[in-house]
């Protein structure tokens, strides 16, 4: 369907219309929906650089009276912990996402070998997770008290490696964009499989891995679930985690008025602030809202292709 | 068999591909299966899932006698996946039609870009943002409006807050696979609707409309599947998992992920799950059965 209409991300061909009144009220109702969906990120950024005590008596606001970067201040006494859950979520961001796409592509692969006999059983295989699972219970005890993986960054890479509809889709693209005339060319030249692989088929999936590859790094960066189920010491806290911290520290000073007021006082300098709270949400959406433009065309492409079995 | 195994062994490269990712998918996903067992047993952490007592349907027996927080969390998670699908599914088809019909097409890809951008961000994120909004004494909302409604410990504010961040997070993105379906409508057909006399309304409702339906079926029945699954992320970070809001925000997977936290209640948590599974389970093969006898090529199997 896609395919015949070239590049999916392109908008429905131009048709020949009138610019009347028309479409200028069209265009306010889109800006109008843009806007729903844009100034709720927009004050992120504002409150970040909101003077704390402006926030304090005045509340959040799109026109703040007083304009600071003391939240990033603060933002930095979280200091090495940051830094450190910097450094987890871009790992488990990166090389959970190469993993996936290696260990995928390969089984979509090995999926899509017409004489293969056991490529039916792969394609049931991948296809009943999606049907049944064992839910979270399960999955905790069995990580934890099995498998002894409580407080292990497996936890956070692999529950997300592997998913039935990323496999569907390599599998997909496979079958339908790369000739099979290609593989055999390369086996006939006398190229073993796992180089037919590696230098044929590999790259000629770059598009659609692109586009899984991307959806994958952001539910990777993304993931808070698994963090909060096992992750359990400092050094090994990703930066959404931090985040959910965050609120429970505010939650826990908001509705425990009985913490005695000298804990309290030694706590002072960690109660989160306003603004320094929105300047650390900042610093964790941040990347992907940069990174996002450049990677559009892609997962659109890649949403049609994943809809349409081959 | 023979002749099996010797196509098994030809294709020995394929299999040894295929290994890592079925081995993850063992693991991950098919050794938890087991683990549902636990709702036919009296679970003891001490000796784990295989060793632990059998107590039959005691488990269930509970289900059924905690009426109030077993009936409360189904209810929820079938009200939001009703109100979700059904008014996200309008929406996604109203705003892809909307792009589609714009004419000022730098425009609206720009706008397209900033729609999307909410999915991207996670719910640990989004609800310090809906705070902002909401909160009693530094939000926006009441701010503006002069008022001190406390939304955090009202339940009945929290269908309509969560539906409305439900959409603001989803929609824009939703709408992407529909637009793929309208880009792929031939042109002739508008312009022969055109000749023919038709005004933008009629060829919207005659040929527009027509032309989504096929993915809106598709799309609806998959996510049948999924009745029994929330978006977990919304549910316990936006209301904070505030019991207070529990009447009207508590679905199953944040109950089960609460209780795993609180280390308690696991028969009744794992009768839920098994509910849950199987419930799916029924759900997903009836979807398919339907897609298929509807339109076969979108079937999952």
């Amino acid at each position: 369907m896609s395919k015949k209409k070239g590049n999916a991300a392109d908008l429905a061909p131009s048709r020949k219309e009138k610019k009347g009144i028309g479409q200028y009220i069209l265009g306010f109702f889109l800006l109008l929906y843009t806007l729903f969906c844009f100034l709720p990120v927009l004050l992120v950024f504002i409150s970040a650089f909101t003077d704390e005590k402006a926030i304090m008596n005045n509340g959040f606001s799109y026109f703040p009276e007083k304009w600071s970067t003391a939240g990033f201040g603060s933002v930095l006494k979280y200091g090495s912990q940051l830094l450190t859950s910097y450094g987890i979520t871009i790992f488990i961001t990166v090389f959970g996402t190469f993993l996936g796409l290696l260990v995928m592509s390969m089984y979509a692969y090995s999926m899509s070998r017409k004489d293969f006999r056991l490529s039916k059983f792969l394609s049931v295989f991948v296809l009943i997770p999606m049907l049944f699972n064992g839910g979270q219970l399960s999955g905790y005890i069995i990580f934890t008290s099995y498998y002894h993986l409580k407080d292990s960054l497996w936890l956070l890479i692999l529950p997300l490696c592997v998913t039935t509809m990323n496999v569907i889709i390599l599998r997909t693209y496979i079958a339908n964009s790369i000739p099979s005339e290609l593989m055999e060319a390369a086996k006939i030249d006398g190229a073993g499989e796992y180089r037919t692989f590696f230098q044929i088929t590999l790259p000629l999936l770059k598009p659609s891995m692109a586009a899984v590859g991307f959806m994958m790094a952001t539910a990777y960066w993304n993931d808070w679930q698994n963090a909060l189920l096992y992750i359990t010491s400092d050094n090994k806290k990703p930066l959404q985690l931090l985040l959910v911290n965050i609120q429970k520290s505010i939650e826990f000073l908001l509705n425990n008025t009985n913490v005695p007021a000298a804990a309290r006082a030694a706590m002072g300098g960690n109660i989160p602030q306003y603004s320094a709270t929105m300047a650390t949400v900042l610093v964790v959406i941040g990347p992907i809202m940069v990174v996002y433009p450049f990677f559009q065309k892609y997962f659109v492409k890649g949403l049609t292709v994943g809809s349409v079995k081959g | 068999m023979k002749s099996f195994l010797k196509n098994t062994w030809k294709h020995r490269a394929h299999v040894i591909m295929a290994l890592p990712a079925f081995l993850i998918l063992f693991f991950i996903m098919y050794v938890p299966m087991a683990g549902l067992v636990m709702a036919f047993k009296n679970f003891d952490y001490s000796k784990g899932i295989w060793a632990s007592p059998w107590c039959r349907l005691d488990n269930f027996k509970f289900l059924l006698a905690s009426k109030s927080t077993f009936i409360t969390m189904t209810r929820n998670t079938l009200m939001y996946y009703v109100i979700f699908t059904a008014l996200g599914t309008f929406l996604n088809v109203v705003l892809a039609i909307a792009i589609d019909q714009f004419v000022f097409k730098k425009a609206a890809k720009t706008m397209q870009t900033l729609m999307i951008i909410p999915v991207f961000i996670s719910y640990a994120a989004v609800q310090f943002i809906v705070y902002a909004f909401i909160s009693t004494d530094t939000g926006i909302l009441n701010k503006t409006l002069g008022m001190n409604i406390r939304f955090y410990s009202t339940a009945s504010w929290w269908p309509l807050i969560l539906t409305i961040v439900k959409m603001w997070n989803s929609v824009g993105y939703g709408s992407v696979l529909y637009m793929s379906v309208l880009a792929g409508i031939d042109t002739e057909l508008y312009e022969a609707a055109e000749i023919d006399g038709a005004n933008k309304w009629q060829k919207i409702w005659h040929i527009t409309l027509p032309a989504l339906i096929p993915m809106v079926t598709v799309m609806l029945l998959l996510s049948v599947g999924n009745i029994m699954r929330s978006d977990t992320g919304l549910f316990y970070q936006v209301t904070r998992n505030s019991g207070v809001l529990y009447p009207t925000t508590q679905v199953i997977d944040s109950y089960v992920l609460n209780a795993i936290f609180k280390n308690s209640n696991f028969g009744f948590t794992a009768a839920t799950s098994f509910f849950q599974s199987v419930v799916g389970l029924l759900l997903m093969l009836f979807a398919n059965g339907m897609v298929r006898k509807i339109s076969p090529e979108n079937a999952l199997f």
